[in-house]
């Protein structure tokens, strides 16, 4: 009997050790939000030691300037937009006409070096394609720019754009493999061309990975800092007229400034993250809808 | 038809193009890290410290050494203590040592043991200083002294060690707490739970941290561990932010680990007597070791690779980092990766090369935890099922 209520003991136990562990996601993202929420809000509401702040003022501001109490963001999430915005109408075809290629036009040997490589390419640290781009891209920005520097958010859109390709290209690869070779065998048997069954078979049937791999290339350009900082040029304030001028966007707001921060500054950058948490859920949410959408046509 | 044919010609070429432009514009980037960063790279670049440092050492000479070859152009070379020195525009530098110098055996004014390398500059012999300037015949008669000789070397510095050693106990240090969280949190989602509350509640978290961009993982960490837990900037404040980070990771890849486990196999095991710890234990846990070691080392992947979340919590001074009192390394201590200094070259120095040379390590690194993870993929999907 006691063997038997030891046993007892030990599976109840473990099973508690497993709960635990798999709750420690939950509690991470709660202890996250109440961090980082309580202070990025706090400077919106009456009482704040720093003083308060205009939320509408904070959060379509053009200006942002600590130093003379001025925070405004709205800039920020603007530039955020167009950058990745202009790396994905830069970088989805070119990675979708990539995959298509290895997946089906590429000679076998070619097809097999050039598979993992580009998975390779999809693991190398975000910082290196920074440099690349702080000593090759933006120089060459410079040289047909007409403002006295290559950092721009047409840097910033092809920094992230080289960034994004391996990750798109990798999952658009894997998708477009997975269709059953039937489908391709039904559409050339009916007299289509090659191209025909690419685009009209292949393609629409690899939809639900390929638009995986866009997803995932989105959430490494929105929530990439440290290679666009290199590049970017990060002014404080004003929406860019031109792809040649310089750009701040929210995620580095937050690297530049933390580490001098104090007071009123610091909780702004707080707020800044509380902006950029709700840009990218925003995001989130409205691309699994239309993945969502897209699998059930 | 004719028309058909066309069309398909020219969406077939516009293909290739593109391939040829995304394929060019990678090997660039690789080509262009191996071409600026290669000159630097060297073994001293791995083992050196990043800033020079200067020691004093003591050490007698006892006996006479012979020279085992011809002695170059503005060389010297010191009877007394086998040992060659080179003139440089710097000063002396030490060229080779013979095996039985007293050199060797130097101590420092602690006592310990410290013994002089190649590639040490000497810049003073019982407190008078050498320089460029100093003749040769000069410093052979200084280090000849009958007594106790104390010298003043500078070691060089230029290197990544420290930046080696602080990626290392990161990985280390961080895995010891994501790993084990990962596998248990994967367990109870693959062998305990059914559907409910509760793994949806589970699920819709590990998917909000999968989409929480680093940098803010890093405001967190910079917030929670480097101050309210009061761990201050330190090695451990990184790792607990990277285990948060890495949770969905660890826990996705493990899972899928466990579910390529054949239910017979547990079947099997509780039809011996086995009880649901033992099986999992014993049986479902050892079929899943591949899987798991994949999620493992594409953890490691991204622990290397990662900066935002780190920058400001773990500190991005090249140096080890060591307890400044007894000298052992801690992880209460702050250092930087190597990816954290290459982003810290480029921004405050504009030192590209640097960051290249760091580069060319990281991309090893990288390069190698990929072949190991398509290693255990490959002898996953065989199987022994």
């Amino acid at each position: 009997m006691s063997v038997n209520r030891k046993r007892v003991w030990l599976e109840n136990f473990f099973h508690g050790l497993f709960l635990t562990a798999a709750m420690f996601a939950v509690i991470s993202v709660i202890a996250i939000i109440i961090m980082i929420f309580s202070r990025g809000l706090r400077p919106f509401f009456p009482n704040n030691e720093f003083g308060t702040y205009n939320v509408f003022n904070f959060v379509t501001g053009l200006n942002w300037r600590p130093n003379f109490g001025e925070f405004g963001v709205g800039y920020m999430i603007i530039n955020s937009l167009l950058a990745t915005l202009g790396a994905i109408i830069l970088g989805v075809p070119l990675a979708l006409l990539t995959a298509v290629f290895i997946a089906e036009m590429a000679p076998k040997p070619v097809a097999k070096l050039m598979q993992p490589a580009i998975e390779l390419l999809a693991a190398i640290p975000s910082v290196l394609y920074g440099v690349f781009g702080f000593a090759v891209i933006a120089p060459a920005v410079r040289s047909i720019s007409p403002n006295p520097t290559g950092d721009s958010l047409l840097s910033v859109i092809l920094i992230l754009t080289i960034m994004i390709l391996p990750t798109i290209v990798s999952m658009v690869v894997t998708s477009i493999r997975a269709v059953p070779k039937s489908y391709k065998e039904g559409s050339l048997a009916l007299g289509a061309s090659r191209i025909q069954t690419i685009f009209k078979v292949m393609l629409p049937a690899a939809k639900s990975g390929i638009l995986t791999g866009v997803i995932l290339g989105v959430g490494r350009a929105i929530g990439e800092t440290m290679a666009v900082i290199l590049v970017a040029g990060n002014p404080e304030g004003g929406i860019p007229n031109t792809i040649f001028d310089r750009v701040r966007l929210l995620t580095t707001n937050i690297v530049l400034e933390q580490g001098y921060a104090a007071e009123l500054q610091e909780q702004m950058l707080f707020s800044t993250a509380v902006v950029l948490f709700i840009f990218i859920m925003f995001i989130n949410v409205v691309l699994s809808k239309i993945q969502r959408k897209a699998g059930d046509l | 038809m004719i028309n058909q044919k066309v069309k398909d010609s020219l969406v077939t070429s516009i293909i290739w193009l593109a391939a040829l432009v995304a394929v060019s514009i990678l090997i660039a980037v690789v080509a262009f890290i191996f071409s600026n960063g290669w000159s630097l790279l060297s073994r001293d670049f791995l083992m050196n410290h990043y800033e020079d440092s200067i020691r004093f050492v003591n050490f007698q000479s006892t006996q006479t050494y012979k020279l085992p070859f011809a002695l170059e152009e503005n060389s010297i070379f010191s009877e007394d203590l086998g040992m060659v020195l080179e003139q440089t525009e710097k000063g002396y530098h030490v060229s080779y040592i013979d095996d039985y110098s007293p050199v060797k055996a130097a101590v420092d004014n602690a006592g310990e043991l410290f013994p002089v390398k190649v590639g040490y500059l000497i810049e003073e012999v019982n407190g008078q200083v050498i320089n460029n300037q100093t003749i040769g015949q000069e410093v052979l008669a200084r280090l000849s002294a009958e007594d106790n000789i104390t010298i003043k070397v500078r070691m060089p510095g230029g290197g990544v060690f420290p930046m080696v050693v602080s990626t290392l106990i990161l990985v280390v240090v961080t895995l010891l707490f994501a790993a084990p969280l990962g596998i248990l949190a994967a367990i109870y989602l693959v062998e305990y739970a059914k559907q409910g509350p509760v793994v949806k509640t589970i699920r819709f978290a590990t998917e909000i941290l999968t989409g929480i961009p680093s940098v803010v993982y890093g405001l967190f960490g910079a917030l929670m561990f480097v101050g309210v837990l009061g761990l201050g900037v330190s090695i451990l404040s990184g790792a607990l932010t990277m285990m948060i980070l890495l949770l969905p990771v660890m826990m996705r890849t493990t899972e899928e680990a466990l579910k390529t486990v054949p239910m017979s196999f547990r079947e099997a095991s509780y039809g011996l007597g086995a009880n649901k710890i033992q099986t999992i234990y014993k049986v479902v846990l050892p079929s899943a070791m591949p899987g798991i070691m994949v999620g493992i080392i594409l953890s490691i992947g991204r622990i290397v690779g990662e900066s935002a979340a780190l920058i400001f919590t773990i500190g991005t001074f090249a140096k080890l980092p060591v307890n400044p009192v007894n000298g052992n390394l801690s992880i209460f201590q702050t250092g930087a990766t190597l990816t954290l200094r290459a982003f810290i070259e480029v921004k405050e120095f504009g030192n590209v090369e640097m960051a290249c040379a760091i580069g060319i390590v990281i991309l090893v690194i990288v390069f190698t935890l990929n072949t190991a993870s398509r290693f255990f993929t490959r002898k996953f999907s065989k199987g022994n099922f």
